[in-house]
């Protein structure tokens, strides 16, 4: 009973805000009113239809977009190997001169003389790209710089690296590979105290 | 903007988190720049607490206070006694968990510039409930709200969009760097269920490493009689290198191992070379491979299905790399692996995928079609040229202007085709139309803009307009996406199969159409200025100019004909500067394009910026 009362009490004012925003005469025909109603539903839905689309379509093209600039990205990371190899093969081209020039009789110093030229080169070439050793011996263990591999007891202070096994390198503040090291476990006597 | 639900991967040795952007799951960085994150936590002597990489690198200096692999204990009353600072303390492996999924948490904030509070987990689809409470638990530790705790396989399947399929039969084999999982999925509704799941906990890429190591390190004592697995310095290089020649046999089929300098005895120093093929390696991993499809059988026969009942193979793990493991799978259920998502980073981008469902943001995103295969005009020689590409996502438009090929032509035909060959003959027709009436004006003058236009539904409307009358003349193809998937790969594979004879064809195109452009110019130049050169010289650029178009119409080898442009072109090149000197200005460039009745068009269509500029001048 609820219900039924109140759509009849609500449908007649419904329907007079309706004719009333409808048109400018409130007396207008039923028919003059639905077709004025019609009129602005289809404007209505065409403005709809014109902004999905425009979604649909602002969408696609940002997601053609992130497909460009995967493939440029893609492309841009070839170019920057190419231009570090590019640095490269001066190097390689030396190496191959060195052992072009190298006969058996020849003098290994001069062979070594001209490898040491060579190393230079390339230590040139990875300055001008500001790579840097980081220093391990004597310094304390530190996980932002050193991998440790092996831990031994040794005379040093715990937490000591007492040994390189392959320097570690750094490219301005970051670390291009970590050293690999042994550390210090401290003296057998460390060990006791800790334990 | 809706609030983001991060996808974490929690696994046993590497962990990775994703988020939904714009639909698609991206992978995020840590704070050392990787993609995936060690699953490592220590704390140091004075209870600094270590995630990841870092703690990994310092593991061994410290190996009481550094715990790894905590995944394996998740659900269990195991305790992690810590003495760090004179203190001791207890940790449950949720606690540990938590740490790792903090330091995700903090890569994802810093990634979106934001508090992150809610995300999703994926677990082993064998986890119990202890083990997947403890996960959620492990999640709020970090500041979580776990929205919704996932399978490992549900997320992987995810991640390829399989869900939208209808009643499929999906297996999930995941090979990574310690662990084994096989699952069977079934999907119904979007809704999947592990119809079974077993594994392996102690197999992965790992082991296939020491096998390379042992075999490296028997070979160098059988040549040197020196044992390298007493030296930790050599061990290590040997460790490094044989990880990167089996990372390395993924797409070569041989390897070498150089190690200089591995060590020394008294007789100097010892190098380290061998060479790996690839069928030594598959020789070494061999049993453990048969394993894990041993396995896969055993949890097929579990789940009351044969080979030919799976509908989909998904791979997860990097060691799903190995082209031994795929062949192998596709022995036993041949045709069906999906194999395009990073191994490593499939399971975070599904749970990411999972997230932006849970978070609404999937219901937000328009479902919207790709162009499967390229659609272009034929141009001047029969050439196809592009206006949009294929795997472009619809609906889209683009314009490219068009020229005539020859003087006072008064039409051009559009001849719209589709595919990927170079030449439009090899492609498949989709409908031609002529734009009638073009005003007399000499080639390469008239400006024709051609627009494609696909609609959210695929149907294609062509469109041509010639820019001097505003006339215009159109197509609608409503079949350009109607092809099915089969012709569409057949289409694909024809035009992989032909790229290199195609691209000659068009190469040899585009240098007669350079060398026919070149006679019209020079011809033209001539008739404009040529009174204003010697006859000596006049007959010199005669003389080089019959020569071109004799073998242009001999249709002379492309040596030839390049060898004819050069000599017109330098005898040619005074009269040339004259020229331009006299007539600044004038839109003829060489590069005009041209789309004309007898389907002729330069090559070259990437004079767009040219067009437009000169278009904004009038």
């Amino acid at each position: 009973m609820m219900w039924s009362e109140k759509d009849r009490t609500e449908l007649p004012q419904e329907e007079a805000e309706q004719s009333a925003s409808a048109g400018s005469n409130p007396e207008a025909p039923i028919e003059e009113t639905v077709e004025s109603l019609h009129e602005s539903l289809a404007k209505q839905e065409e403005t709809i239809r014109a902004h999905v689309d425009r979604l649909k379509r602002l969408q696609a093209e940002f997601d053609n977009y992130r497909k460009r600039v995967d493939r440029e990205l893609a492309a841009h990371e070839e170019r920057i190997v190419d231009h570090v190899l590019l640095g490269l093969l001066p190097v390689f081209d030396n190496m191959q001169r060195a052992f072009a020039n190298h006969s058996d009789g020849e003098e290994p110093t001069q062979f070594i003389d001209g490898m040491e030229r060579i190393f230079a080169q390339f230590a040139e070439l990875l300055k001008q790209h500001d790579v840097a050793p980081i220093d391990a011996v004597g310094e304390a263990f530190d996980p932002q710089f050193h991998e440790a591999l092996l831990v031994v007891a040794s005379d040093r202070p715990k937490n000591v690296v007492v040994e390189e096994f392959e320097r570690g390198y750094r490219r301005r503040d970051r670390v291009l590979r970590p050293s690999k090291v042994k550390v210090s476990g401290g003296s057998d006597d460390d060990k006791k105290e800790i334990g | 903007m809706k609030e983001k639900i991060i996808g974490i991967d929690l696994g046993t040795t590497n962990s990775c988190v994703a988020v939904l952007e714009g639909g698609k799951p991206i992978v995020i960085t840590n704070a050392e720049g990787e993609r995936t994150t060690p699953s490592v936590v220590a704390f140091t002597d004075d209870g600094e607490r270590l995630v990841g990489r870092l703690a990994k690198r310092q593991a061994v200096t410290n190996p009481d206070r550094t715990v790894a692999s905590i995944k394996r204990e998740m659900g269990t009353d195991h305790k992690i006694a810590i003495t760090a600072d004179g203190k001791t303390t207890e940790y449950t492996p949720e606690q540990i968990s938590a740490m790792i999924l903090q330091k995700m948490r903090s890569a994802a904030e810093e990634h979106l510039g934001g508090k992150v509070k809610k995300a999703v987990i994926t677990v082993p689809a064998y986890f119990n409930d202890s083990q997947r409470q403890a996960t959620k638990h492990a999640g709020e530790i970090a500041g979580l709200e776990v929205m919704r705790i996932i399978n490992e396989p549900t997320a992987a399947s995810l991640a390829y969009g399989l869900e939208k399929t209808s009643d499929q039969t999906i297996l999930v084999y995941d090979l990574g760097g310690g662990t084994f999982d096989v699952s069977i999925l079934e999907i119904g509704d979007g809704v999947f269920e592990v119809v079974a799941t077993d594994g392996d906990t102690r197999l992965g890429g790992d082991d296939f490493d020491q096998r390379i190591i042992d075999w490296l390190a028997d070979e160098f004592r059988r040549d040197t009689g020196i044992d390298l697995s007493k030296d930790s310095s050599a061990l290590q290089r040997l460790k490094d290198a044989a990880e990167a020649a089996k990372k390395e046999l993924s797409s070569r089929m041989e390897t070498t191992i150089n190690l200089p300098y591995i060590t020394a005895d008294a007789s100097g120093p010892k190098h380290l070379e061998r060479k790996l093929t690839r069928a030594k390696f598959e020789q070494m991993v061999g049993d453990a491979l048969d394993r894990t499809i041993s396995i896969v059988d055993s949890t097929l026969r579990e789940a009351k299905k044969t080979a030919d009942l799976i509908d989909q193979v998904v791979l997860v793990g990097g060691s799903t790399r190995i082209p031994r493991v795929q062949a192998l799978i596709s022995e036993r259920i041949p045709g069906k692996i999906n194999r395009e998502i990073n191994p490593d980073e499939v399971v975070a981008a599904g749970a990411a995928i999972q997230g932006g469902v849970l978070a609404g943001e999937v219901d937000e995103i328009v479902l919207l079609d790709v162009t499967p295969l390229t659609l272009s005009i034929e141009t001047l020689g029969g050439v196809a040229t592009p206006l949009i590409e294929r795997n472009t996502t619809i609906p889209t438009e683009k314009t490219k202007t068009f020229t005539t090929a020859q003087d006072n032509q008064p039409a051009v035909e559009i001849h719209v085709v589709q595919g990927e060959r170079k030449m439009a003959t090899d492609d498949k027709s989709l409908g031609k139309f002529q734009l009638t009436g073009l005003p007399a004006a000499p080639r390469g003058v008239p400006q024709i803009d051609v627009t494609f236009n696909i609609d959210a539904d695929g149907i294609l409307h062509v469109t041509a307009k010639d820019k001097a009358t505003e006339k215009t003349a159109s197509i609608t193809i409503t079949e350009s996406s109607r092809l099915s998937d089969a012709e569409i790969e057949q289409m694909k594979k024809e035009a992989d199969e032909h790229a290199e004879e195609d691209k000659k064809r068009a190469e040899e195109i585009d240098v007669r159409n350079q060398a026919d452009q070149m006679v019209y110019q020079v011809e033209k130049t001539l008739s404009d200025l040529g009174d204003k050169i010697t006859q000596e010289r006049r007959g010199e650029i005669e003389d080089h100019l019959r020569r071109l178009k004799e073998k242009l119409s001999s249709e002379a080898p492309l040596d030839d004909l390049r060898q004819a442009m050069q000599q017109l072109s330098a005898s040619s090149q005074q009269l040339a500067r004259e020229a331009y000197q006299e007539t600044s200005g004038a839109p003829e460039g060489g590069d005009t394009t041209s789309s004309t009745s007898e389907a002729e068009a330069d090559g070259e269509a990437d004079d767009g910026d040219y067009i437009d500029a000169e278009y904004e001048e009038k």
